[in-house]
């Protein structure tokens, strides 16, 4: 069975628990974040309705770690198993992204790859999308469709939970006696509750809504003003890009330990103004509009022609981040506006 | 378990050569053999201080050791200039693409290069002079801010220009007493006439401004925009086209360069920033 019921979600999560570490979700001051699971408290259960506030990018590719140690090479650590329950399908897409980066033939991560390989991804239905959700705009969906091992979905009485991966019908096997099977209704009900997500997510993203490609709107306008403008209202506080799921930038430096020296590799950020300056002063990015409209093709553009996939998944964590006002919505819908009124002005001069 | 990308290997500088008042070359022994194509470059560790990107000016043909020019220009580099014969270092890569030499077979080879610009072209220079005879002919044209600026002295000044198939021309910003070269900026020493331009690949490496202005002048004289090979300096850091630092347009320089063709780049902003 790929797809089966089961009453209380305590009970998986337990489940779980017994076979490796597991972080769950937790709500801190109207927030959620992801915390280690305790079997032994019976509250540490919660059903978080969208993603949590921190990316999913800090499990397999942390704030900073040792990358090399030399001149006597040392193995890392060994990565234990471990999961990560509550996960949305934002954050799958961003782990897909993250994916292409570092596991790219010939260029894998090593220290990416141990986590990717270790990691027992549990996602669930967004049941409550937030003022800043708008994966909708970019053709998400609140509710994931591949890329976990487990799915959960609430339903009236319990959850509809779904294998996608062998490691996650395994899991399924291997515990079938706590779950039960899942009538029709039930997975109706699931649809229903999805449409219903869904259609919110819309209403939401009414005023956001882009009149073609993302890349098309980012691309064309390029020479746009709508860069420099916005950037007046940023104060590079670089929040955007660490809560970003899917930003990866890092730097690497070198460290003396009393015994070895180290290479760290630590994220950094295209918003920093001396992010891409060189030894003897050049800077291709010194104006903050021109790291802004950077970071834009990055995502919208570059990363597209490259991978195959634009490099933002519409979770929203920029906009409820940043200390200024720079919404990457607006941003968006000002310059797909912007050729829609270009190829309008066309049109009309052509007639 | 996947091979360490950020792992460096060891080596030890074993000779260190004054070039000019602000530029070095190291001669660095890796542990072990170390190979690299001509343009490829390397990410040079001294060790728990940090690294930076350079392109061996040596030829790639010899595997125990490679030289390493660098000009004082920055922290990495300020430091390394204070190391001598012994000091310890590490090294990552080789990385990015090289020059196409294969390409550039059955044509003429004009290389613009200025200050520590002539730092890989030295390495294109002794790699092209290897095969001579696949070229139609090696043209340089090379600019120095004065006499004592110009690096690799003995030979440039010597040995290279006497050899066959191959044309040089030296240009100094400023001249002094005993200098009876020309004076100008490199710009001043090309030519529209200086090689049978349909039949030729221009490669040039040298400061930002330099190559700017260098590349308008190719393109006025009518060298198609494919044939134009510039070498990007950026800021590389991680090598393996991740860590985005050395983004140029939709292209990591690390990864896709840091050889380009002019066409491939110049649609992108600030290029020669």
């Amino acid at each position: 069975m790929d797809t089966v019921f089961i009453g209380r979600l305590k009970s998986l999560l337990d489940a779980v628990a017994e076979q490796m570490h597991l972080y769950v979700p937790r709500k801190v001051d109207g927030h959620y974040v992801c915390v280690g699971y305790d079997p032994s408290v019976e509250t540490a259960v919660e059903y978080n309705t969208i993603r949590v506030c921190t990316p999913v990018k800090e499990f397999l590719f942390p704030l900073r770690e040792l990358a090399a140690v030399f001149p006597e090479p040392v193995a890392p650590a060994d990565v234990r198993p471990f999961a990560v329950f509550g996960l949305k399908a934002c954050d799958l897409r961003s782990i897909e992204i993250l994916d292409k980066v570092f596991l790219e033939k010939d260029f894998e991560d090593p220290l990416y790859v141990a986590r990717r390989e270790n990691m027992f991804v549990i996602s669930s239905d967004c049941t409550e999308p937030g003022e800043s959700c708008f994966c909708s705009v970019l053709e998400g969906k609140p509710y994931a469709e591949g890329g976990f091992d487990l799915n959960v979905s609430a339903v009236d009485d319990g959850f509809v939970v779904q294998a996608g991966s062998s490691k996650g019908k395994r899991f399924l096997s291997e515990h079938a006696s706590i779950f039960g099977d899942v009538p029709d209704a039930l997975l109706a009900e699931r649809d229903k509750n999805r449409a219903g997500v869904q259609a919110s997510l819309e209403r939401i993203n009414a005023d956001y809504q882009l009149g073609g490609a993302s890349k098309d709107a980012v691309e064309q306008g390029y020479e746009s003003e709508v860069f420099d403008e916005h950037a007046r209202t940023c104060v590079e506080c670089q929040a955007c890009t660490r809560v970003c799921p899917t930003c990866h930038c890092f730097y690497l430096y070198d460290t003396k330990q009393e015994d070895y020296f180290g290479k760290m590799k630590m994220w950094d950020s295209c918003m920093r103004t001396g992010y891409a300056e060189v030894a003897g002063g050049g800077n291709p990015r010194k104006i903050l509009g021109d790291r802004l409209r950077h970071r834009l093709m990055h995502k919208f553009v570059y990363f597209l022609e490259r991978y195959g996939m634009e490099m933002c998944v519409g979770c929203g964590r920029c906009v409820d981040a940043e200390a200024g006002d720079m919404d990457i919505r607006m941003v968006l819908k000002r310059l797909s506006d912007e050729l829609t009124d270009k190829g309008k002005a066309v049109a009309k001069k052509a007639k | 378990m996947t091979a360490n990308l950020y792992q460096p290997i060891n080596g030890q500088i074993t000779d260190v050569i004054d070039e000019s008042p602000t530029i070095k070359s190291f001669v660095i022994a890796p542990e072990h053999d170390f190979q690299f194509a001509t343009g490829q470059f390397v990410e040079l560790t001294l060790p728990g201080e940090g690294e930076a990107p350079f392109t061996p000016s040596s030829s790639p043909r010899i595997k125990e050791k490679m030289e390493i020019t660098i000009m004082k220009a920055g922290r990495v580099t300020a430091q390394l200039h204070g190391c001598g014969k012994g000091q310890r270092v590490a090294i990552r890569g080789p990385y990015g693409n090289g020059y196409p030499i294969d390409d550039f077979a059955g044509k003429h080879v004009y290389i613009v290069g200025g200050g520590v610009g002539l730092a890989p072209i030295r390495s294109l220079f002794l790699t092209l002079v290897d095969r001579i005879g696949d070229f139609k002919s090696v043209v340089c044209r090379f600019g120095a801010r004065t006499p004592a600026d110009f690096i690799y002295k003995d030979t440039l000044f010597g040995e290279w220009q006497k050899l066959d198939g191959v044309e040089m021309k030296l240009t100094v910003d400023e001249g002094n007493g005993d200098w009876d070269g020309h004076v100008g900026v490199v710009t001043t020493i090309l030519g529209p006439k200086d090689v049978d331009i349909k039949n030729a690949v221009a490669v040039v490496c040298g400061p930002p401004i330099m190559m700017k202005f260098a590349t308008v002048n190719l393109l006025e004289y009518g060298f198609d925009p494919n044939s134009i090979y510039l070498s990007m300096e950026k800021n590389m850091s991680c090598g393996v086209g991740k860590c985005g630092h050395c983004m140029l347009g939709k292209y990591y320089v690390c990864k896709d360069g840091p050889v380009f063709t002019y066409a491939q780049v110049h649609k992108y902003p600030n290029i020669w920033e």
